[in-house]
């Protein structure tokens, strides 16, 4: 939008610099009109040809509208310049004094009805039927159309109205064309400019903005005199005019193209990161459960062993049975967190009171930190808001990081060891569960990646423990932390937003209402 | 089987009470450790014995571990066991002189075997340091002039060609020869041949 509008004062500028020198005429300038002619050609028929096959992909009718119009412009100029006086005389052609300009006011009346069509049809009217006859259709139509146009005119060369007084000089019956024409771009601007429903329009609008223009200099500033310096600045806002949609349709085209680019090599890293994860996640598993398999296998070994004997160690054989037993459990605790990370109600969410979640899975560490002589520490706030998540996976972080704890402070020396886990409500609505140890601590080198896969502290750990936790955390809208603690220990905070429990019931939003504007 | 010793290296707490039970119902002393550093603090040298010890461990790999243990002159033969075999680490410790790579959950007889077999090499190896050892005892006691004479000796010159070598008597030659023979236990030529070729290949610059 900004760019439209510094062009177009850009191109009153420089129209007001040309307009003391508009009336003044040019001497042998014709043999740069085939050029000029070409270039007009080439360009709307490149933009012809963007246009359609922009419509092949989209096929909104308005769009093959513009598509036509182009064509239709650039299939008139070939003619134009033809019988152009003055300029293929060598050729033998002479076509008399009225074609060029009969002609010339059939491209300029012509295009602003294409226009017209284009800014009456709905953008986001579909097309129906398949798009390539669509535009064999419109092709063949433009054709047709130009063909008979142009051949009646060329037919009936000798009887035209008289548009010019000689070569150079128009007669007053051609100012009923421009003042038609400026007419049609007015109304044009004015329809798109009202209804402005895409970024094209404005640079339709801008397109016939310097048709305008030409047009002025043309037929009024440039006094209406063929090949003098307005006439001829006339010309050159024609050129911008049919260029301006194909540098526009270029630059976005490379634009969605690079974007397109990027957009397809990030989704390649995500299918690779995910892949990755999921190797990992599987050989974890893996690795989580053919350990206690392992230990079953040799226990049984081994009790078998103890029983064959000359004279049975029933004793030793027992032990290494109950070692199978907790093995089992084990084994059975591996799967219930992997079901706990994937089964299916893990996306359901309910307002929970994370204070009894946090008592639960102190319930279930307590076991295994009384037999490491490990004090449990509870600290919770009573006036602690709800939050809204799950409460499986929720308790199944909070295991993991009293687990990751009691790792942490079993390893340690011969000093009181405690584990202390506190909830707070926090200032910003949010609730902050903390679980501090004073156990072996987190190593500087890793304190930063502790939280990415396969990083881990632990002997045979794989390291997705906390990758589970900060993925479950952030997925309910929270984040999680770690500090070291002095003189020794770790305290891992994590927070979740707090539930609104009198939260209005939120405003259905309506998407398709704002898909067009 | 207590003249040998069963070292088990390996984080999880249930496996290595397992292999414990295992290798203690076939008679073997075993002692466990939760990591390398628990064993390197607790080694006994004294005794043959096998290390069964786990690929991943505590800080560095097992593997890392096996060549550290090298390093250090710490020969005890390794069987290891894994939960997650990859060939290129099997390939590695294997090329590193492990007795054993074993996928967790082995065959019993498998790991029992391949205990044996480790603690087997180890009396092996532990036999033949004695010997050479006993050998270079016996070679530090000779004279400068003897040392010169053994390996000229072995390698089967006459008497008559050491003694034009050296530009000694073919009598003082003889001498020295006796005394060789004597200080090296050595009854015959193709004896002493064999003893200083094992001293050789023990000590390559003699």
């Amino acid at each position: 939008m900004l760019a439209a509008i510094a062009i177009s004062l850009g191109l009153v500028a420089a129209l007001t610099v040309s307009l003391p020198f508009a009336r003044r005429p040019t001497h042998g300038t014709e043999i740069i009109l085939p050029a000029y002619a070409a270039a007009t050609f080439i360009l709307e028929i490149i933009t012809a040809a963007l246009l359609f096959s922009l419509f092949n992909a989209q096929r909104t009718r308005a769009l093959l509208l513009l598509a036509a119009g182009y064509l239709f412009s650039a299939l008139t100029v070939p003619t134009w310049a033809l019988s152009f006086p003055g300029v293929f005389d060598g050729l033998g052609i002479d076509l008399g004094l009225q074609t060029t300009a009969v002609l010339a006011s059939m491209r300029r009346l012509g295009f602003p009805l294409f226009i017209l069509a284009y800014a009456l049809s709905p953008l986001c009217g579909q097309a129906k039927g398949p798009p390539g006859r669509a535009i064999g259709i419109s092709i063949l139509g433009v054709c047709l159309a130009v063909a008979s146009m142009t051949g009646l005119v060329l037919a009936n060369y000798t009887r035209l109205p008289a548009f010019m007084l000689d070569g150079r000089q128009v007669n007053a019956l051609w100012f009923h064309v421009p003042s038609l024409a400026m007419g049609l771009y007015g109304l044009d601007i004015v329809l798109l400019l009202y209804r402005r429903r895409a970024l094209l329009d404005i640079w339709v609008c801008l397109v016939l903005f310097s048709l305008v223009i030409e047009l002025l200099l043309i037929s009024y500033l440039g006094g209406a005199i063929r090949f003098s310096v307005g006439w001829w600045t006339g010309r050159i806002y024609g050129l911008i005019a049919a260029s301006l949609i194909l540098l526009v349709l270029l630059s976005e085209t490379t634009r969605l193209h690079a974007r397109l680019m990027q957009t397809i090599a990030a989704e390649r890293r995500i299918r690779q990161n995910r892949l990755i994860a999921m190797e990992a996640l599987s050989a974890s598993i893996a690795h989580e459960i053919n350990q206690p398999l392992a230990s079953m296998v040799t226990n049984a070994d081994a009790a078998l062993r103890w029983l064959a004997r000359q004279e049975p160690r029933i004793d030793n054989a027992e032990a290494a049975l109950r070692r199978i037993v907790d093995d089992g459990h084990r084994a059975n605790k591996v799967v219930a967190g992997i079901r706990a990370t994937f089964s299916k109600g893990t996306q359901e969410r309910a307002a929970l009171k994370l204070n009894t979640v946090v008592s639960d899975a102190l319930r279930t560490a307590a076991p295994e930190a009384g037999h490491w002589g490990i004090a449990l520490e509870l600290d919770l706030d009573p006036t602690l808001p709800p939050v809204i998540g799950n409460a499986v996976q929720l308790l199944h972080v909070l295991r993991n990081l009293v687990e990751n704890a009691i790792d942490a402070v079993k390893s340690g020396g011969e000093r009181p060891r405690h584990i202390r886990v506190t909830t707070r409500a926090e200032a910003m609505g949010e609730v902050r569960v903390s679980v501090e140890d004073n156990g072996s601590g987190i190593p500087r080198a890793i304190a930063d990646r502790l939280f990415d896969p396969f990083v881990s502290t632990k002997p045979g750990g794989m390291g997705m423990g906390l990758m589970f936790c900060r993925s479950v955390i952030e997925a309910h809208g929270g984040r999680i932390s770690v500090e070291s603690r002095d003189p020794r220990g770790a305290i891992f905070h994590f927070t979740l937003p707090a539930a609104i429990v009198s939260a209005v019931e939120p405003v259905p939003f309506d998407v398709s209402a704002q898909v067009n504007r | 089987m207590t003249d040998s010793l069963v070292y088990v290296v390996d984080d999880d707490h249930s496996m290595r009470m397992s292999l414990d039970s295992l290798l203690s119902s076939e008679g073997y002393t075993v002692r466990t450790f939760e990591s390398a550093q628990a064993f390197l603090d607790a080694i006994h040298p004294e005794l043959p014995a096998c290390l069964v010890l786990d690929v991943r461990l505590r800080g560095a790999s097992g593997l890392e571990f096996q060549r550290e243990l090298g390093r250090a002159g710490i020969l005890t033969p390794i069987v290891f066991i894994t939960g997650h075999g990859d060939v290129p680490m099997s390939v590695a410790a294997m090329k590193a002189g492990a007795v054993e790579f074993l996928l967790k959950p082995f065959r019993d007889q498998d790991l029992l075997d391949a205990v044996h077999n480790g603690i087997e090499q180890d009396r092996r190896r532990r036999m033949l340091d004695q010997q050479i050892a006993e050998l270079r005892d016996r070679y530090q006691s000779m004279t400068p002039r003897e040392r010169e004479i053994m390996p000229l000796v072995a390698s089967g010159l006459m008497n008559k060609q050491i003694a034009m070598d050296l530009k000694l008597s073919e009598v003082t030659v003889k001498v020295h020869r006796a005394q060789v023979m004597a200080k090296m236990r050595a009854k015959t030529l193709p004896d002493l041949v064999r003893i200083v070729d094992r001293l050789e290949s023990a000590i390559p610059r003699m």
